[in-house]
């Protein structure tokens, strides 16, 4: 699939499962009815999207009512947040979200909701202590994610959320980067919404989920047909919400088979490391499997990506943005990390597909370009 | 890869870079393609919708579709930090303490170059090239600047503050093209950007519009004015009348000083000290003589006193003048009076083959 340049940049976006195109296709092909119309047509594609929800569901602990189908990630985020907090909320956060949490609450900081934002401790992981006592009276909701998206770490959202429940308090989660990497039980836990993404576990681009437990009110933020019990109104694409659960399906039933093989993977990577003059540090503790931030102690991050891309290996850098800036890596700076190391440090992420030589190419070329 | 050198294009997102990019890989070049991000529009304001401009999403996406038809890399490397701190401060202080700076001049002396040379470093490119309209000749070892064949087009005026030594890694691949050939090559590529308008503007300042820009961006700095009125004087020191504040002019200007008098006024001196302007008739505007400060040589063996031809304006004119050193302080003493000398623009010196020799920064006598 992707054998002529070696990607290894999966925690930015998974390319597409071949099965999972092909099913794309063929709703695509065969399908075209509005979900909302009446007639046999309509009502095909409306079962398409409510036999995905079932099976999304299924594979998340949850009830088929409790599932909202949206446009991807960071419109989960927006209605997750935007949808709950109101004039005079405190609302609370950590300083290493994602932009579609941390501008969301830069937004409504604007709109007299007061934050409280929490450092992740230098391991990358936020402290269960810090959120609570960051609670106030006036507190509605907090919003961790499961994992980071430039570290991979995890946090404690469990007992996070158990936290929120005995204060009575909404709990959030953005965990695009954890669902499809990891099994997850939403019922059994007192997480009150969940983000998702498609394309973080070898779904389509473009769709996503939130999860909203049965009870809680959530206001739209946008008005129209209805659709999603007028939390994501819009007519729907049958195509990519199957695919979605497609995805889901695959990278859960996989699941001990992948894991094991990528950690097979990360160990080598680490072990074809030890045995060059490269320096080098991994950042964080508890983190996802194949998710490796790591510090090139005498290389700037940037030039790294820049000269693995010429030799058509893909990895990732700092906190990239549509605008082409590239700066050192936000969630590494409110660890504590010194700018300096941090702008020496790269994200390197594997995916299933990563062979044995794709390692040690990706070793011999690191070894090539540090020296 | 294989073992051709390689080529960093400065790629702006314009058509001149896409050509420049084009003839490298003509002349058997590696290239890659870079666009230096400078400043983002958060920072700077200004008119928001128009996309001509470096720096603007969509003429780095230009840079971007061009580099991929000619099957290079493209990658935008980010120097706001630095662009900042060396340009953008500099214009706002010059404009408030009542000159009238160059920032691409600024840019090239202080950013683009050192840092592009860093980059190619760090890439493994031997040499970089930008679509400037001049020519680097090499002679007896020596590389040196001349003027561009497109004379309505020459660039060499803002290129004389560039480190001396990074010459002979640099490559103009335009100056022997008239821009009407550029974009003819460019249609005939198919280029994206092939017609895209010339920018004329400061390209931070896409507005175009700089008093607003110095409004916004030196709030603090320009507070205590308040919009408050400033003083005219005549050449004596008189007061004759109200303006809209110093910043607000450049010398030489002769609109929006806002008296009658029977000749028409210029402005002639700004002083910032106390927000006032001094006007006086076109004729006391020409000087035979300026201070210069900052002088970048781009040859080493020149020795002063030295006679050569100086420009003293972007597109100005040729004009003989005598280069001496009086009390470690560099003149300029031009054959003929000039117009409009303005402190803080460039001087820019040639031989007679329109040869570059250096420049400096116009200061008050």
């Amino acid at each position: 699939m992707i054998k002529e340049n070696l990607y290894f940049d999966i925690a930015a976006t998974t390319p597409l499962n071949l099965d999972v195109a092909n099913h794309i296709n063929e709703i695509n092909k065969t399908t075209y009815g509005n979900p909302s119309s009446i007639h046999q047509i309509g009502q095909k594609a409306h079962n398409i999207i409510e036999r995905a929800r079932k099976k999304i569901s299924n594979l998340l602990g949850c009830k088929e009512s409790e599932i909202y189908f949206t446009s991807g990630g960071s419109e989960s985020n927006n209605i997750a947040l935007r949808g709950i907090l109101k004039k005079g909320d405190h609302f609370i956060t950590s300083s290493y979200e994602h932009p579609a949490i941390l501008d969301v609450a830069k937004h409504l900081e604007q709109n007299n909701i007061s934050v409280s934002y929490i450092n992740p401790d230098s391991n990358g992981i936020i402290n269960i202590k810090d959120v609570k006592n960051a609670i106030n009276e006036n507190t509605k909701l907090v919003s961790i994610m499961y994992a980071n998206n430039e570290l991979g770490t995890i946090n404690p959202i469990k007992e996070i959320s158990e936290i929120c429940n005995t204060n009575n308090i909404f709990m959030h989660t953005d965990a695009v980067q954890y669902i499809g990497k990891n099994t997850i039980d939403l019922n059994a836990t007192n997480i009150d919404m969940v983000s998702i993404g498609a394309h973080k576990f070898y779904g389509p681009k473009g769709v996503g989920a939130l999860y909203i437990k049965n009870g809680v009110t959530v206001n739209p933020l946008l008005i129209g047909g209805g659709q999603e019990k007028g939390i994501s109104p819009g007519t729907e694409n049958p195509a990519l919400i199957s695919g979605m659960a497609y995805a889901l399906e695959l990278s859960l039933s996989k699941l001990e088979k992948n894991s094991q093989h990528i950690s097979e993977m990360e160990q080598l990577f680490v072990s074809l490391l030890d045995n060059t003059k490269i320096k080098y540090k991994i950042n964080g503790q508890n983190r996802l499997k194949g998710f490796i931030n790591i510090t090139f102690f005498d290389y700037d991050g940037y030039s790294l990506l820049l000269n693995l891309d010429m030799n058509n290996i893909a990895i990732s850098y700092g906190s990239a943005c549509s605008s082409g800036s590239a700066k050192a890596s936000n969630a590494l700076l409110v660890t504590g990390m010194d700018e300096k190391i941090a702008k020496n440090s790269v994200r390197i992420s594997i995916g299933n597909f990563i062979t044995d030589n794709d390692i040690r190419q990706l070793v011999t070329t690191l070894e090539k370009i540090i020296k | 890869m294989s073992s051709k050198p390689t080529v960093l294009v400065a790629m702006s997102g314009g058509v001149d870079s896409a050509v420049a990019l084009l003839k490298i890989i003509e002349m058997g070049y590696n290239a890659i393609g870079v666009t230096m991000k400078l400043w983002e529009y958060k920072q700077v304001g200004g008119n928001v919708l128009k996309d001509t401009n470096c720096c603007a999403i969509e003429s780095i996406n230009n840079a971007k579709l061009v580099c991929e038809r000619l099957g290079v890399p493209h990658y935008t490397i980010d120097f706001t930090d630095d662009f900042k701190e060396k340009v953008i401060d500099n214009f706002v202080d010059e404009y408030l303490s009542g000159r009238t700076p160059n920032p691409c001049v600024r840019c090239n002396s202080y950013v683009k170059w050192d840092t592009f040379i860093e980059q190619a470093d760090k890439l493994g490119a031997t040499y970089i090239a930008t679509g400037h309209y001049a020519i680097i000749k090499q002679e007896n070892n020596e590389y040196h600047i001349k003027k561009g064949k497109d004379e309505h087009k020459d660039q060499s005026y803002v290129l004389w503050g560039i480190p001396k030594e990074t010459l002979s890694r640099t490559i103009l691949p335009l100056g022997d093209l008239t821009k009407k050939e550029v974009r003819d090559i460019a249609r005939k590529n198919n280029f994206e950007n092939a017609d895209t308008p010339e920018s004329m503007e400061i390209c931070f300042i896409p507005d175009n519009d700089y008093k607003r820009f110095i409004r916004e961006y030196a709030k603090d700095d320009i507070d205590h004015l308040n919009g408050e009125k400033g003083k005219t004087l005549n050449e004596k020191g008189e007061e004759i009348g109200l303006n809209d504040g110093y910043v607000n002019y450049t010398i030489g200007q002769r609109k929006g000083i806002g008296l009658s008098n029977p000749d028409p006024l210029y402005v002639k001196k700004i002083n910032a000290k106390d927000n006032s302007i001094t006007v006086a008739d076109k004729k006391s505007l020409f000087s035979k003589t300026c201070k210069i400060s900052n002088i970048n040589w781009l040859d080493d063996k020149l020795k002063l006193p030295l006679s050569v031809l100086a420009q003293i304006r972007y597109n100005g004119t040729l004009s003989k003048a005598i280069l001496s050193n009086e009390k470690n302080k560099i003149h300029a003493e031009f054959n003929e009076p000039q117009l409009a000398i303005t402190p803080g623009q460039s001087i820019v010196f040639y031989n007679d083959n329109q040869r570059l020799l250096g420049g400096g920064i116009i200061e008050y006598e």
